[in-house]
């Protein structure tokens, strides 16, 4: 056991002796009874010194002096925690589909990790891992995209959970370093952490991730003037966008990676989307790309949609989202493409398009960091290890022995007001 | 209070008689021997014997007759007024809990009132806390329950001293003081002395409580509940001497009083209020 404030029990074992203190050598005068025949008593001195040395008022003593270490231990949170060692280590390990080798990183991860460090993988969400092994086989083909962000927000809450259990702690990150997987945030979080990084780089992906898209809808469909043009370089990911209610033979498209676009003509809604009172919304944005329009939105997001979403409205509700399907994903798009007008011919509403026609996870671009990120990243500069008592304050460590020793105090301090109650005349 | 409140005393003492001590003069109708003796006395009535009376009251010529036991009475039988002099002064209430000394004083006033009334005499009292309650003496029916109203209404407290109370009671023929004469208790002697020179009966009922007789010894500091300035250590060594000293004074006390000519009777508030009426009154016979 350890205590997270020590401070607090030190000061209670002093409280505590100066209470056994004051029981020994306190003097106290005699109580005092009225008798009418007081005058028959002999005339002596009144007042004597008396000791509390009877069994009774040593129990009494014991049990004061109990509830003020009990209280103090309980202020000092402690804490059932393994021996602490001089050093752990928490390695944050890139499981993103920008990995060309998802077995490269885990052979990556086991040379870094020793037993008692913290494995964390990360893509676009992040999660504690018990072993590298456990995690290849999902990684086959995953199309989440990484974000450094999440992964150094998962590392900086390991370490103020673990400070406890070491003097240092240092942190590593074994990652593609793609330049998707940075964001503005990227920088500040990195700053919140004290000490460098261990970069450990990995092979990222280098195909293209070219699309060849072709659309299921009517010959005077105006959106075929909006895709991008298909795409015959090998290994190109299919996708297919379905102007209606999509054929069983559109969904085979997931199977082997590719992408399902739904993105029926209003008033048609893809499946699971509410028909709505329709209503004119200014402005739709995915990733980058932003049109300013008056859209007539008609289709409502089910609130009970968890699916990641990749479009949205200006007022914030969801515009397209995307899930998994096969081995690739299937969308659900319900931005109204215009018949009247040209904005479909203009290069903002192509760039909505293409967003929304990309490769699952969004449009990819695994081209990696530049050398001056790199190293803002990694922090030469820095020491190699954070002290663990610098790290996150006290109280967001989780103490429940704290409260269990807060209730044995109350329970010492009723049984010291029976005492006092039976000691007193 | 319940002791007084609650009837059983005066149900145990019905029939239970006060006889005088000595002859009485005066000539009001009563139950005690007229000190006119050698003069024809007018024949009254008859009154069936009671136990108390005087056997040689007794008409045997009408037991001859009838079998009846019964005293007769004339016109010169007395009456004996008499008065209770309470102490309800702070060191009656004691011990603090219960006030046993109080209720014990104030039972066996009311017992002794319901027996001097029962026999036809004038009764009346005078209560003294930190003010003097007076209660005239009197035959009337309701005398007894008025004496009990007042002494249930008392807090005992302060500490008025009894004796000009008791020179006041000049005239009457018999007194009965219930105290714990741990106040003035010199100052009454000289007072009861005149009396009892005087023609009066005197009764002093010494009432002591047995946390008096024996304190609890838990090395405390014992103060007078009348006079502050008197604290005293009270251990397991100075108990001993403390017993000494106030035997000494209850010895000292019946003495005095004894030789003052007056009746003395040293009573436990533990003990039943209507058995101390009974010794009191069955004490006071005739020589």
């Amino acid at each position: 056991m350890t205590f997270l404030a020590p401070g607090f029990l030190i000061a209670a074992g002093i409280v505590a002796a100066g209470v056994g203190v004051l029981h020994l050598i306190i003097t106290r005068e005699p109580s005092v009874f009225r008798l009418p025949t007081a005058r028959f008593a002999p005339e002596i001195e009144t007042r004597e010194r008396s000791r509390a040395i009877e069994p009774r008022h040593l129990l009494l003593m014991l049990l004061r002096m109990a509830v003020v270490l009990v209280i103090g231990a309980a202020l000092a949170r402690p804490v059932l925690a393994p021996a602490r060692t001089s050093l752990i280590r928490i390695v944050l390990l890139d499981r993103s589909r920008a990995v060309a080798d998802p077995r490269e990183a885990a052979d990556s991860a086991r040379r870094q990790v020793r037993p008692g460090d913290v494995l964390i993988g990360f893509d676009s969400a992040a999660a504690e891992l018990s072993e590298p092994a456990d995690s290849l086989a999902a990684w086959a083909r995953n199309p989440a995209r990484g974000r450094l962000s999440t992964a150094l927000i998962a590392g900086l809450r390991a370490a103020s959970r673990h400070r406890a259990r070491a003097d240092s702690i240092e942190l590593v990150l074994i990652s593609a370093m793609a330049r998707e997987q940075v964001d503005a945030a990227t920088d500040s979080i990195r700053r919140l952490w004290p000490a460098s990084i261990t970069v450990v780089p990995v092979t990222a992906r280098t195909d293209t991730a070219s699309t060849s898209v072709t659309l299921r809808g009517g010959p005077d469909d105006p959106l075929r003037y909006a895709l991008p043009p298909a795409s015959a370089a090998p290994g190109a990911i299919p996708v297919v966008v379905v102007r209606g209610t999509p054929a069983a033979l559109d969904s085979q498209v997931t199977v082997a990676g590719g992408v399902l676009v739904v993105w029926p003509e209003p008033p048609v809604v893809p499946e699971g989307w509410q028909i709505g009172r329709p209503d004119t919304v200014g402005a739709v944005a995915a990733g980058p790309a932003v049109v300013v329009a008056p859209f007539v939105r008609t289709a409502t997001h089910p609130e009970s949609d968890a699916a990641p979403v990749i479009a949205r409205w200006v007022d914030g509700t969801p515009a397209a989202t995307e899930r998994p399907a096969g081995q690739g994903c299937s969308r659900a798009v319900t931005v109204p493409v215009p018949r009247i007008g040209d904005l479909v011919l203009e290069p903002r509403f192509r760039r909505l398009v293409a967003e929304l026609t990309a490769p699952c996870g969004g449009r990819v671009d695994w081209t990696p960091i530049d050398t001056t990120r790199l190293a803002r990243l990694a922090d030469a500069a820095r020491p190699a290890r954070a002290l663990a008592a610098g790290l996150a304050p006290v109280e967001q460590v989780p103490a429940p022995w704290s409260r269990w020793l807060l209730v044995l105090a109350l329970l010492l301090l009723a049984g010291e007001w029976l005492g006092r109650r039976t000691v007193s005349p | 209070m319940r002791e007084l409140t609650s009837g059983a005393l005066l149900d145990a003492l019905r029939g239970v008689h006060w006889p005088a001590r000595r002859v009485v003069g005066g000539v009001v109708q009563g139950g005690h021997r007229s000190r006119r003796v050698g003069a024809s006395p007018e024949f009254l009535e008859y009154r069936p014997y009671q136990q108390g009376d005087d056997p040689s009251r007794i008409d045997w010529k009408l037991f001859g007759r009838t079998e009846r036991v019964a005293v007769r009475l004339t016109h010169d039988d007395a009456s004996l007024r008499t008065m209770l002099l309470v102490d309800a002064s702070a060191s009656m209430a004691f011990p603090l809990e219960t006030r046993a000394k109080w209720i014990a004083a104030a039972s066996i006033a009311l017992g002794l009132a319901a027996v001097a009334h029962g026999d036809g005499d004038p009764v009346g009292a005078a209560i003294v806390s930190d003010s003097v309650e007076l209660i005239p003496a009197r035959t009337r029916r309701g005398t007894v329950a008025g004496i009990q109203q007042r002494l249930v209404g008392i807090v005992p407290g302060g500490s008025t001293p009894l004796t000009p109370v008791l020179a006041a009671f000049r005239g009457v023929r018999r007194i009965a003081i219930l105290s714990d004469f741990l106040g003035d208790a010199e100052g009454l002697l000289p007072v009861a002395g005149e009396l009892v020179a005087g023609g009066a009966e005197m009764i002093a009922v010494h009432v002591v409580d047995p946390a008096e007789l024996n304190p609890d010894a838990g090395g405390h500091i014992v103060v007078d509940p009348e006079d502050a300035r008197v604290r005293r250590p009270l251990g397991e060594t100075e108990l001993p001497i403390y017993r000494e000293r106030f035997a000494v004074f209850r010895a000292g006390l019946a003495a005095a009083w004894r030789g003052a000519g007056a009746l003395y009777h040293e009573v436990s508030s533990a003990e039943p209020p209507d058995r101390v009426v009974r010794r009191i009154t069955g004490s006071a016979r005739l020589p």
